[in-house]
């Protein structure tokens, strides 16, 4: 029996850590208050107000402060509370359900810098930095420059060795979230001017210790969106630095991102689910203010108005089922992410932001409301698709995955073993992350091997469950129609320019795995904690949605089906519950 | 020169993928294989990551070889290339 004990001990740890989770999300939400009364000096009225004068929401951060956000972002093994990427992420969506700019502003983009240093710095570079987050700096991030794009990534500093052994810099960043008071710096530059991947370092600096002169802070740059992040940039003259301050072995710039990528952009990614989670909620509340006044017209505007809803349901649950997969795979498949990755970070702007506009219907007139309690859609219609810029913007996206396709048609896809359960149960205990394991390209794909599987495995009790057998099939039809036209590309359609042919199939690609996500999350939660996830309703609508998006010609659902998601919507909203798969209590 | 190549040929073969690996390199750049100097780096006529992964992929179908997605960071040219290639085919021959 001695030797049973370990394995025993284990679920228990692991449920006692689940409850702390929640615990620790369910303390942040009582902090942060109801954001729509209008009396809460942390509601909507109040991040609005600064948001409308560009400043940075101080009472937010106080109390992120307070809650000790700020040691979220630190291994636990360095003195802070990050054990997983998963609980990151669950720890931010109260924030991020708020105000997109206090998530990114207060923490994300720290975390994003930091998270180079977790992973490629010495470890006296790592205990400066969680020395300083944990009491409270900000870390910022310059990217490394590229050619063309937006102003968050465009021009360039360069590195030279001198003869002393330092480094000197010279050129500029323009945009550098934070640069005004952080009090560490990472900064990707260019230390050989031959093109090649090898060109670029990065670098760990304390911007108080660049000499005076010789670095000096450019004029704020203002954003459409994320109004009160504060960006500000930076332009190098002659700077000496220390060669101390090299994050890796010079040369290892791009790789170094290209891994931190994979982190932030997942992320990233499912962070900012919860905005839309409160454009839906909002949306839901003005219909039934709305609509207990006798307000709408007729019976078509209410089907209207109720299919935009549910719909808009149904997308955040696809979307967060591959945001979760992706998240959690960090731990449990981390030479998998690189693709998980981009295509999460290229799904946002597609799903998110369009559901959003979706939402506007319900609002009419209200959706350009900036004040009050409906102000927030607004805000995060402006804030969201800026998130979607910058390093994981579309096309960089899109060119991580779509050379690893032919490889994958090739190798992996209906060849591979099916992803482990835990990849897709939203809280369940993960290994310890493991950086080394991260790689630029591994040419598999378990996630998506979960789709015939699970497909071919589907019971069909009753009309739903058949429903929901039926569009699997259909996918998986797809899905060998993408290998197929994939393994078809010619040679030249590969090379550069990339054919226009691959741009199309990535987009299938993305949404094939997010088909695989929400299959294996509904498979995998059977008998789980959560019976709705266990439900075939909404698994069956949300593999509609997508195959509709396909181009697939569907058949239609069964009635109960979505009646089944329309009473969720409602019982969520009067319960005060969120609209995502970890089901999470919110005020307001 | 173009050696005829075979999957998993003959060591004789696998010393000189030169041939092989300049017209796929060409066909990836859109050039002809003899305006590429075998000494200049490949990044200086446009090879780009989709090149460089798709360049892995087919070493792994042609050779059986298995290298990293940084293969032309660290060897960046048609010589540094061909030298490492041949090591490694080489080595793989004696493995097997």
């Amino acid at each position: 029996m001695v030797t049973n004990a370990p394995a025993a001990a284990r679920p228990q740890a692991a449920a006692r850590s689940e409850a702390q989770v929640r615990a620790r999300v369910a303390d942040l939400e009582a902090l942060l208050g109801d954001p729509t009364d209008p009396a809460n000096p942390a509601g909507y009225p109040a991040l609005l107000r600064a948001d409308d004068d560009a400043v940075r929401f101080a009472h937010g951060e106080e109390l992120l402060d307070d809650f000790g956000m700020h040691t979220e972002y630190v291994p636990a093994r360095l003195g802070g509370r990050l054990d997983s990427i998963e609980t990151l992420v669950r720890v931010m969506r109260p924030v991020f359900r708020r105000d997109v700019g206090l998530g990114m502003g207060y923490g994300a983009m720290s975390f994003m810098a930091a998270s180079d240093v977790w992973n490629e710095g010495g470890e006296d570079q790592q205990r400066w930095l969680a020395a300083r987050l944990l009491r409270g700096a900000r870390a910022a991030i310059a990217q490394h420059e590229t050619a063309h794009s937006n102003d968050y990534v465009r021009s360039r500093v360069t590195a030279r060795e001198t003869p002393s052994g330092g480094l000197v810099l010279s050129g500029r960043k323009p945009m550098i979230n934070n640069l005004d008071r952080a009090e560490a710096l990472v900064l990707f530059c260019r230390t050989d001017p031959a093109p090649g991947s090898r060109s670029h370092s990065a670098l760990l600096l304390d911007p108080a210790e660049l000499p005076a002169g010789r670095a000096t802070l450019l004029d704020r740059h203002m954003a459409l969106g994320l109004r009160g992040n504060v960006w500000g940039g930076i332009a190098f003259d002659d700077c000496p630095v220390p060669a101390s301050a090299l994050l890796g072995p010079v040369g290892s710039g791009v790789a170094t991102a290209l891994r931190s990528f994979q982190i932030s952009r997942t992320v990233i990614s499912s962070m900012v689910l919860a905005a839309v989670d409160t454009s839906l909620r909002t949306a839901v509340r003005f219909d039934h203010e709305h609509r207990s006044g006798g307000w709408t017209s007729g019976a078509s505007d209410s089907q209207r108005t109720t299919a935009a809803i549910t719909g808009a349901f149904v997308n955040l649950l696809l979307y967060d089922c591959l945001a979760t997969v992706a998240t959690r795979a960090i731990h449990l498949l981390p030479e998998q992410t690189s693709v998980y990755s981009s295509a999460v970070k290229y799904l946002l702007p597609r799903i998110l932001t369009e559901t959003m506009y979706d939402l506007s219907i319900v609002l009419g007139g209200g959706f350009y409301a900036r004040t009050g309690t409906l102000g927030i859609f607004q805000k995060h219609v402006r804030d969201v698709p800026v998130v979607s810029l910058g390093h994981a913007g579309t096309v960089a996206c899109q060119a991580t995955v779509i050379p690893q396709l032919p490889r994958l048609a090739a190798r992996s896809w209906f060849r591979e073993e099916e992803a482990p359960a835990a990849l897709f149960r939203p809280g369940q205990a993960l290994p310890e992350f493991d950086a080394g394991r991260l790689s630029l390209a591994c040419g598999r794909d378990g996630l998506s091997a979960t789709l015939p599987a699970a497909a071919a495995d589907i019971p069909g009790r009753g009309p739903v469950e058949r429903a929901l057998a039926q569009l699997a099939g259909l996918l998986v039809d797809e899905f060998r129609d993408l290998r197929d036209r994939v393994l078809a590309l010619e040679l030249r359609d590969r090379t550069t320019p990339v054919g226009a042919a691959c741009f199309p199939l990535m987009d299938r690609y993305a949404l094939l795995l997010a088909a695989s996500a929400v299959l294996g999350v509904w498979r995998h939660n059977q008998g789980g904690p959560d019976p709705f996830l266990a439900d075939p309703a909404w698994a069956a609508a949300a593999l509609h949605r997508i195959a509709r998006r396909l181009g697939a010609t569907v058949p239609d659902l069964p009635r109960e089906c979505e009646t089944r998601v329309r009473h969720e919507v409602q019982l969520r909203f009067s319960d005060q519950r969120g609209y995502d798969l970890y089901n999470t209590p919110v005020p307001g | 020169m173009n050696a005829p190549m075979t999957r998993h040929g003959s060591a004789l073969d696998h010393a000189l993928p030169r041939g092989w690996l300049l017209d796929r390199i060409a066909l990836y750049l859109g050039r002809s294989a003899d305006t590429i100097d075998p000494a200049v780096p490949l990044a200086e006529y446009g090879m780009d990551s989709v090149c460089a992964l798709s360049l892995c992929g087919d070493l792994e179908e042609e050779f059986g070889l298995f290298v990293e997605p940084t293969l032309l960071w660290d060897y960046p040219t048609v010589d540094s290339l061909v030298g490492y290639l041949a090591a490694e085919l080489a080595g793989a021959d004696e493995e097997g």
